[in-house]
């Protein structure tokens, strides 16, 4: 059920619905979270208009990306930060390797981060000798599992309590219990350990702040407060995007993601980090680098379409809405970021070489649209995407050649007339794609055609 | 190298951000900010602070007065005392009042000391400091390392108690920030608490204190 490859998402998704385990904990966690969502929208008055401003700012702050970018690096580093560009994947993973190694770092604390999971930064550190400790309790549980994240606000969503016990058991020495605040209490108790003995502390990044060089990164369980509290180094991995102009816009982009991931209004904790401490007696790290990565994020500005996917502020809600998401869950989508968003950012972050069965994974029903707070219009994605693979030539054979017959069957009075008397004679004759009457009804085509109907009630 | 990773990144931003026109659907307006202030009293935002501390499992004590802060720190840490937190070990952040306040206690305690470092802080039961803002309609506390030495305090030990004035309580997120940056500088940490430590990662069943403390006592001085 892990590692799939997004090359086989119709094969995964029918592994995934027929487990059973798998589609009870998937109905609970997005219906639940759904639920949520909708009451912590609903007591807003100004919801709408939040989602229009917070949309409004992540496209000007797009739209002049370069220079927001360079104004954050610039306050970052006047402040103290130390700031490092990495163009892909490999170049963010030596860099963090390169710091972690000149420091002589053996233990390493991580928060949870999606951008890391997408550079597989864990296995990078691993390489070069370090342990690499995921600290946030969900991520804790799949890397003790070495599985991968299969939400992106609740990584262990599809484990059960019982499946966590036995692994707490087998890695921990925990003796059996399925009691949730015995298995995390377990969990911290392991955890403190680490954090007292890490020598780097790696987090993500939710949002960048251009006018201030601030980095601010939200949680609810302490685990960030304490990676980027107690080692002697914090390296924050910052996807470029994230900049946004100014300090006061945080006020929209803090209350819509926490009510848009889990129906907070606030999760427990926001760290406001700027530069290092200022005086030798503070509290906190002696270093502070932020390595801002592209990896493929600068080509999705040249097209306002796909540019819409940077806006994204990883909330969460579209997987809940989704209701393949639903059904099928995370791992069947074989890319790290799974669900609406996924199936529009994966394609477009590794190319729809491998990838091109997700933008197929929807229905266009159009709820990821809905509950977005930075309203991206995923299925106008989605159908972008479809438009670039059946004009690279990478979809189904049959379907392209079904269409160019349709196509030009509709351009010629002629050729629709006689394919209509054709079709109403021989419908019951020749069967239609199982692909698609497997599924759903194909209504008969009727008697009488609309055009032959006006003419006699005329 | 990083130079040339840097060119290369800004280069491709410009290069791709040429080819594109603005999104027709979605026109860039930046002027008319959000307003969601509206100004109420200093009574009602005390109320309205505990409210939704509560509702996040926070505790909240309204004090009169210092020696009244006092009194409720000593009734807090001796209940606690009875309980398996134990409570013998106090860590303080180190602002003067703290300590002033802690002398009207009436607490017979194993250990008191002020900032542990970063490696004896693990030892300590409950942490002890002040919050330089909060906001009424969250229920958060604002800390700013500019004015008091209290990450670590605030976070290790298993239970914080956290003393903020009345009259330091706003009602809305964006008036919180806007103090952040009054001078137009900002502190290089602030931190936002809103309850006690918690997760859903397990069946999205609630589990309070996961990594932070588990127990938030919020006392607030002169109710005004």
């Amino acid at each position: 059920m892990n590692h799939l490859s997004s090359e086989t998402f119709r094969e995964n998704a029918r592994a995934a619905l027929a487990d059973v385990h798998l589609r009870g904990a998937l109905k609970n966690a997005t219906s639940l979270f759904g639920e949520r969502r909708r009451e912590a929208a609903a007591s807003l008055p100004n919801w709408e208009e939040l989602r229009s401003r917070a949309r409004a700012i992540k496209d000007e702050a797009l739209l002049h990306l370069d220079r927001y970018l360079e104004e954050f690096v610039r306050n970052a580093e006047s402040r103290g930060a130390r700031v490092h560009w990495a163009r892909d994947a490999a170049e963010a993973n030596t860099i963090i390797c390169r710091l972690a190694t000149e420091r002589d770092a053996r233990i390493i604390v991580k928060s949870k981060s999606m951008t890391t999971e997408e550079t597989h930064l864990n296995d990078a550190l691993e390489a070069a000798g370090m342990q690499v400790v995921e600290t946030d309790l969900g991520e804790y549980i799949i890397q003790l599992a070495h599985e991968t994240p299969s939400h992106i606000i609740a990584p262990a969503i599809h484990k059960t309590r019982g499946q966590i016990a036995e692994l707490f058991t087998a890695e921990l020495g925990m003796p059996p219990t399925d009691d949730v605040a015995q298995l995390t209490s377990t969990a911290r108790a392991t955890l403190r350990d680490r954090f007292a003995a890490a020598d780097v502390g790696i987090s993500g990044v939710n949002f960048g702040i251009a006018e201030t060089g601030t980095i601010v990164i939200v949680e609810n369980e302490g685990n960030i407060r304490l990676t980027t509290s107690l080692p002697r180094v914090h390296i924050a991995v910052m996807g470029i995007e994230k900049v946004v102009p100014s300090f006061a816009d945080l006020d929209v982009f803090l209350k819509l993601l926490p009510r848009s991931g889990t129906g907070q209004r606030l999760t427990t904790y926001q760290s406001f980090i700027t530069g290092t401490k200022r005086r030798a007696t503070d509290e906190g790290p002696e270093e502070l680098h932020i390595v801002l990565l592209d990896n493929g994020r600068s080509r999705m500005l040249a097209h306002p379409v796909t540019r819409q996917s940077l806006a994204c502020i990883r909330c969460g809600a579209c997987l809940n809405a989704c209701p393949v998401y639903q059904q099928v869950g995370g791992h069947a989508y074989g890319s790290v970021y799974p669900g609406p968003i996924g199936a529009v950012i994966t394609p477009q972050l590794m190319g729809i070489e491998k990838t091109s069965q997700l933008p197929y994974a929807s229905s266009l029903c159009g709820a990821c649209r809905e509950v977005c707070p930075v309203k991206i219009d995923i299925p106008r994605l989605l159908l972008h995407l479809r438009g670039e693979i059946t004009a690279q030539r990478k979809g189904s054979a049959a379907e392209r050649l079904a269409f160019k017959l349709w196509a030009r069957v509709m351009m010629s009075p002629l050729l629709y007339r006689t394919s209509s008397i054709a079709g109403r004679l021989l419908q019951h004759i020749i069967p239609i794609s199982r692909a698609w009457t497997s599924g759903r009804d194909l209504r008969p085509i009727e008697s009488q055609s609309f055009h032959d109907r006006w003419k006699t009630l005329q | 190298m990083n130079n040339a990773a840097r060119e290369a990144i800004l280069g491709s931003i410009r290069s791709n951000l040429s080819r594109s026109v603005p999104d027709e659907t979605n026109p860039v307006h930046l002027e008319n900010p959000v307003i969601l202030s509206k100004k109420v009293s200093s009574a009602t935002l005390v109320d309205l602070f505990k409210s939704n501390l509560e509702s996040v499992n926070g505790h909240c004590i309204i004090a009169d007065s210092e020696p009244g802060v006092a009194r409720a720190l000593t009734t807090i840490i001796s209940n606690l005392q009875t309980t398996n937190l134990r409570a013998q070990r106090i860590a303080l952040s180190d602002t003067p009042s703290m300590e002033r306040i802690m002398y009207m206690t009436d607490l017979d305690i194993e250990e008191l000391t002020i900032t542990p470092s970063a490696t004896e802080i693990f030892s300590f039961d409950v942490g002890i400091s002040s919050a330089q803002a909060a906001i009424a309609e969250t229920g958060t506390l604002v800390l700013d390392s500019t004015y008091e030495r209290h990450r670590l305090v605030s976070l290790v030990p298993p239970v914080h108690i956290a003393i903020v004035d009345a009259s330091r309580i706003v009602e809305t997120l964006g008036e919180a920030l806007a103090l952040l940056r009054k001078d137009n500088e900002i502190s290089p940490a602030v931190t936002f608490i809103t309850g006690p430590s918690r997760t859903a990662d397990i069946e999205l069943t609630l589990a309070i204190g996961v990594h932070g403390p588990q127990e938030l006592y919020v006392i607030i001085n002169g109710s005004r």
